[in-house]
């Protein structure tokens, strides 16, 4: 890699191998990429919003280097992983009968 | 003792969120997605078929019918995409944090205050079937260096395997396998008390460790040919107290004196390999084990032990997770693998074991005398196989 020294890296973000197909169109396969890619993001954004209501919740008034501190306690992570598993539920809605 | 290499992994607010909830998106394709595909194959596909008079014979004939299947494709597709990013996550952690990840390993290396080791072998070729394509969609799987002394790929795997892992309700502890292995050895062999044991293809030993907890007297031994997965791994046992040696070696030629080992052990291993190389492995264990000396592969269950929709769902990876030689393998007797490389073939065994630290003492230990059934792989059990070497 061009960009690395001894002391700085920059990993590929592809792997080596053949990238399988599952749909007939393989432009289908790139737009999942894309929706889980999404997907995700929404996840993390989500979960900024909620570090922010609970430091105005506690304190008030925040800085930006509280929001990027913030770790939730044990209950807070039990509530953030239930929601990840509710909103992947509701997003990955497959046409399955319940 | 050595700083910890894995307070060095520092994840933004937004990282941390990230490898989270890609976390949950991996469990969702591997455990709730998983069981729909199998309600759907129950419910329509099958007896689709056998209205058309088509009944599956095999697994392949199950995965044949399955390609087209809209529930089949947005499972495999959300799978295959939760398996990259979950090394995709950790990616931009581990560059922003690698000056001081490789520094700990460094130090780690130099001052070995637990009293570990670290042999490394430049001059080793690596087999074709760790390079030729990355295993597990890992970029670099444990083996690509980028610069001098690299520890990037044993991180990202590392890192990554946790994300991997977090929330599959067996994989939680770091060794889990480990710490299930030594159990069922203590149990099942409680005159062995082993003095020299061996982790072939130990990656950073993650599943080695936990048989320090169990056989504090035991010399610990682990060999991979992935150089940063072993520089990881000092840095992680340093860390921790427990002395391994780790050195850069093939496991189908080690070495190591005859009869060096009186345990080795592996896990999550042979399936990464052709089965060629797999017999070559089998027999090295042979020339390494003293006499009484015993064997335990930790595997996926092989093709005969599970039913053809089960074997359907386990060959997936063959294709679609870069393990190519899954299916040859899976398809092996273990037993006769076994007895090809040497061993006697009323010691050979192959079964499940219960995964320890979900189980607790009393399950585990009814689950090993046979009183009561084990789980099935990967859910509450583990598929060893092995044999013990003639005294």
């Amino acid at each position: 890699m061009d960009e690395s020294s001894p002391d700085s890296i920059k990993l590929p973000r592809s792997t080596k191998g053949t990238r399988p197909s599952f749909f007939d169109d393989p432009s289908m396969d790139q737009m999942m990429t894309f929706i889980l890619e999404l997907t995700t993001e929404v996840a993390v954004l989500r979960e900024r919003q909620d570090s922010l209501e609970r430091l105005l919740d506690e304190r008030g008034t925040l800085s930006r280097a509280d929001v990027e501190a913030f770790r939730p306690d044990e209950d807070g992570e039990a509530e953030r992983t239930q929601w990840r598993e509710a909103f992947l539920e509701r997003v990955l809605r497959l046409h399955v009968p319940e | 003792m050595s700083a910890d290499i894995e307070a060095q992994f520092k994840p933004t607010h937004d990282e941390h969120a990230r490898q989270r909830f890609v976390s949950m998106l991996r469990k969702h394709a591997i455990l709730d997605m998983t069981q729909k595909l199998k309600a759907r194959y129950d419910e329509s596909i099958e007896p689709q078929l056998q209205a058309e008079g088509r009944s599956p014979k095999s697994w392949r004939d199950i995965s044949k019918a399955m390609q087209d299947d809209p529930v089949y494709r947005f499972y495999s597709s959300t799978r295959y995409n939760a398996q990259e990013m979950c090394f995709m996550s950790v990616q931009p952690t581990i560059e922003r944090n690698f000056s001081d990840l490789k520094k700990t390993a460094s130090q780690a290396a130099a001052e070995a205050t637990a009293g570990g080791s670290l042999t490394l072998d430049p001059g080793l070729e690596l087999p074709s079937y760790v390079t030729r394509l990355d295993i597990h969609l890992a970029p670099g799987y444990t083996h690509r260096e980028y610069t001098e002394d690299d520890i990037a790929s044993g991180a990202v795997v590392a890192f990554g395997g946790k994300v991997f892992t977090g929330q599959h309700p067996y994989r939680r502890s770091y060794g889990a396998v480990g710490e299930s292995v030594s159990y069922f050895v203590d149990k099942q062999f409680p005159d062995l008390k082993p003095k020299h044991i061996l982790d072939m293809g130990t990656c950073s030993g993650k599943n080695l460790v936990p048989f320090h907890d169990r056989f504090p007297d035991a010399e610990l031994h682990g060999i991979d040919v992935g150089a940063p997965a072993l520089r990881f791994g000092l840095a992680y046992a340093e860390h921790l107290g427990v002395p391994v040696h780790f050195s850069q070696q093939n496991a189908e030629q080690t070495r190591f004196e005859d009869e060096s080992f009186d345990l080795i052990t592996s896990s999550f291993f042979l399936h990464e390999v052709p089965v060629v190389a797999t017999r070559r492995i089998l027999a090295e264990c042979y020339r390494l084990l003293a006499p009484g000396g015993v064997m335990v592969h930790m595997e996926l269950p092989n093709e005969n032990a599970v039913s053809d929709y089960e074997n359907f769902f386990w060959n997936w990876d063959t294709r679609n997770n870069n393990e190519p030689f899954y299916t040859q393998f899976r398809s092996q007797d273990p037993a006769a693998l076994c007895s090809e490389a040497g061993f006697s073939k009323d010691s050979i065994f192959a079964r499940l074991i219960p995964d320890y630290a979900s189980s607790g003492v009393e399950v585990a230990d009814a689950c090993i005398a046979g009183d009561r059934p084990t789980p099935p792989h990967g859910k509450g059990g583990w598929f060893v196989f092995g044999a013990r070497k003639e005294r």
